[in-house]
């Protein structure tokens, strides 16, 4: 019999035998341990907070880059969950009374170079929801609140989805816009891109009076067309009322399409 | 009685020295004029003071050059206001003596102001006409519709690119801050409104009074004006 030490120097001597497979799974293992260890240029983090409020609520978000949504559930509070892309920027969501404020400009005002931050916003039914951000797509869903306002200064898509705020304003400059929802009485709605289509998705007795601009002609209001509607710079313009006018609508696109679909 | 009449007789009521008449008068017409009233009363309550003080003041050193002086001031301020009603006095006797001038002309003299009367009012009816007719927009040298609307448009556009210089400004010097990506998503998309400002410059061009147009041009200039105000923060 073998003392352990002598089975120890056949083993030294032995000659190792690898196959293709194991070679590569170890490749892949290394890879994989290598990418969790660095600090690699997309590494995120994730901030998280809480606000206990009340029904009313107003937020407030001025984010730099990245994805935003917007969405209600059934708690008064509101949760902020950012996650950020490297270099962190700075993110220092705050309580003034009833409105939480996120203000990524300001916080990070003369960083320059910032990165990416996708935002998820959960808030009360009831609340306004007032976002802009330089570049980045806004998703806002099922919000009963005033006013609902997203603004893009450049590229990103709007989608307001089940909506029925008394103040509705969608704007950005390479884009599309989808509004789906309804416009209450005596409410204002304005949805204006520079290069996008923008879609407006009312129920069949929405009340309201329309302007609607694009340059293209390309304006199909579908089955709220009747002949009472202006028509102004050979089909570049329409101007009218649907039922009793009750709430004010404007949609602007300059190298896009204007659409209304029956809810 | 008038307020000219009653403040001559006004000296005479306060030192007591007016007839029953004249005052019975006076006192109808300081009832019912509250402006004379106050210059009595004034009056009344000074000559009150001086009678009450008489002999607590001494009289000034030069009691006589005091005097003098004061007339030289008071004559120095009536001077332009005497010389104006004398320039009125003149113009008046021109015009009063230029209307009872009576006048002798002979058979060519009448004929050549007659002539010249006609040579004024002919050219003052054309002129006036011509006026009238631009003023309308109908004359020849009237500028036309399509002329006055670029204009319109162009002194907009000066204005607004007045704004957008400056933003653009602050916008360059900041820009070098931004990541690569920032830059080209910002220069893509000054590029698309840029293209919005140009198609509508273009129609307003085929076509200065489109509405439609002009509307969609300042929409479109006040969409850049936004872009760079807002990326001037960045």
């Amino acid at each position: 019999m073998n003392s352990p030490a002598q089975m120890s120097i056949r083993l030294l001597s032995t000659p190792l035998r690898f196959s293709g497979a194991h070679i590569f799974s170890a490749l892949v293992v290394c890879a994989v341990l290598y990418s969790f260890g660095s600090p690699s240029a997309n590494a995120q983090n994730r901030v998280s907070k809480r606000f206990p409020v009340g029904k009313n609520v107003r937020v407030e978000l001025k984010n730099i880059s990245g994805t935003i949504t917007v969405e209600s559930w059934n708690r008064d509070e509101i949760k902020i969950t950012a996650s950020l892309e490297t270099p962190n920027a700075n993110v220092y969501p705050k309580l003034m009374g009833e409105c939480v404020s996120i203000d990524v400009m300001g916080d990070n005002r003369g960083r320059g170079d910032v990165g990416d931050v996708n935002f998820k916003i959960q808030v009360p039914q009831d609340s306004s929801v007032d976002i802009e951000t330089r570049r980045g797509d806004i998703t806002v869903s099922n919000i009963r609140g005033g006013l609902v306002r997203a603004h893009i200064s450049t590229e990103g898509d709007i989608k307001l989805l089940d909506i029925s705020a008394t103040q509705v304003l969608a704007q950005n400059t390479i884009g599309d816009i989808h509004f789906d929802g309804g416009f209450s009485r005596g409410g204002t709605y304005q949805f204006q891109s520079t290069k996008g289509n923008i879609s407006v998705r009312i129920p069949s007795d929405s009340a309201f009076r329309l302007v609607a601009a694009a340059p293209t002609k390309k304006i199909a209001l579908g089955e709220f067309w009747h002949n009472g509607f202006k028509t102004l710079g050979d089909g570049r313009k329409f101007v009218g009322d649907v039922g009793d006018g009750r709430s004010s609508v404007m949609v602007t696109t300059f190298q896009g399409s204007i659409t209304f679909i029956r809810r | 009685m008038n307020c000219e009449k009653c403040q001559e007789l006004m000296g005479d009521l306060v030192d007591g020295g007016l007839s029953r008449e004249d005052k019975s008068t006076l006192s109808l017409h300081l009832e019912e004029c509250l402006a004379c009233a106050d210059v009595r009363n004034d009056l009344q309550s000074i000559v009150a003071f001086c009678r009450s003080h008489r002999g607590e003041y001494s009289a000034p050193p030069n009691a006589e050059g005091l005097w003098l002086r004061i007339r030289n001031v008071i004559e120095a301020e009536m001077q332009p206001a005497s010389k104006a009603s004398a320039a009125r006095q003149q113009g008046k006797s021109f015009w009063s003596g230029l209307m009872s001038r009576s006048w002798e002309l002979s058979m060519p003299q009448l004929a050549a102001s007659a002539a010249a009367i006609v040579l004024v009012v002919s050219l003052g009816t054309t002129v006036g006409l011509r006026r009238w007719d631009n003023a309308r927009g109908t004359g020849p040298v009237a500028s036309s519709p399509r002329a006055e609307a670029a204009t319109r448009v162009s002194d907009r556009m000066w204005q607004q690119q007045q704004a957008i210089n400056y933003w653009n400004q602050r916008v360059e010097t900041n820009k070098v801050r931004w990541n690569q990506g920032m830059r080209d998503t910002f220069d893509r998309n000054l590029k698309v409104i840029d293209q919005a400002v140009n198609d509508s410059l273009n129609e307003l061009n085929r076509d200065p009074h489109d509405e439609v147009s002009e509307e969609m041009l300042n929409a479109a200039l006040n969409e850049k004006l936004a872009l760079l105000r807002e990326f001037s923060d960045l």
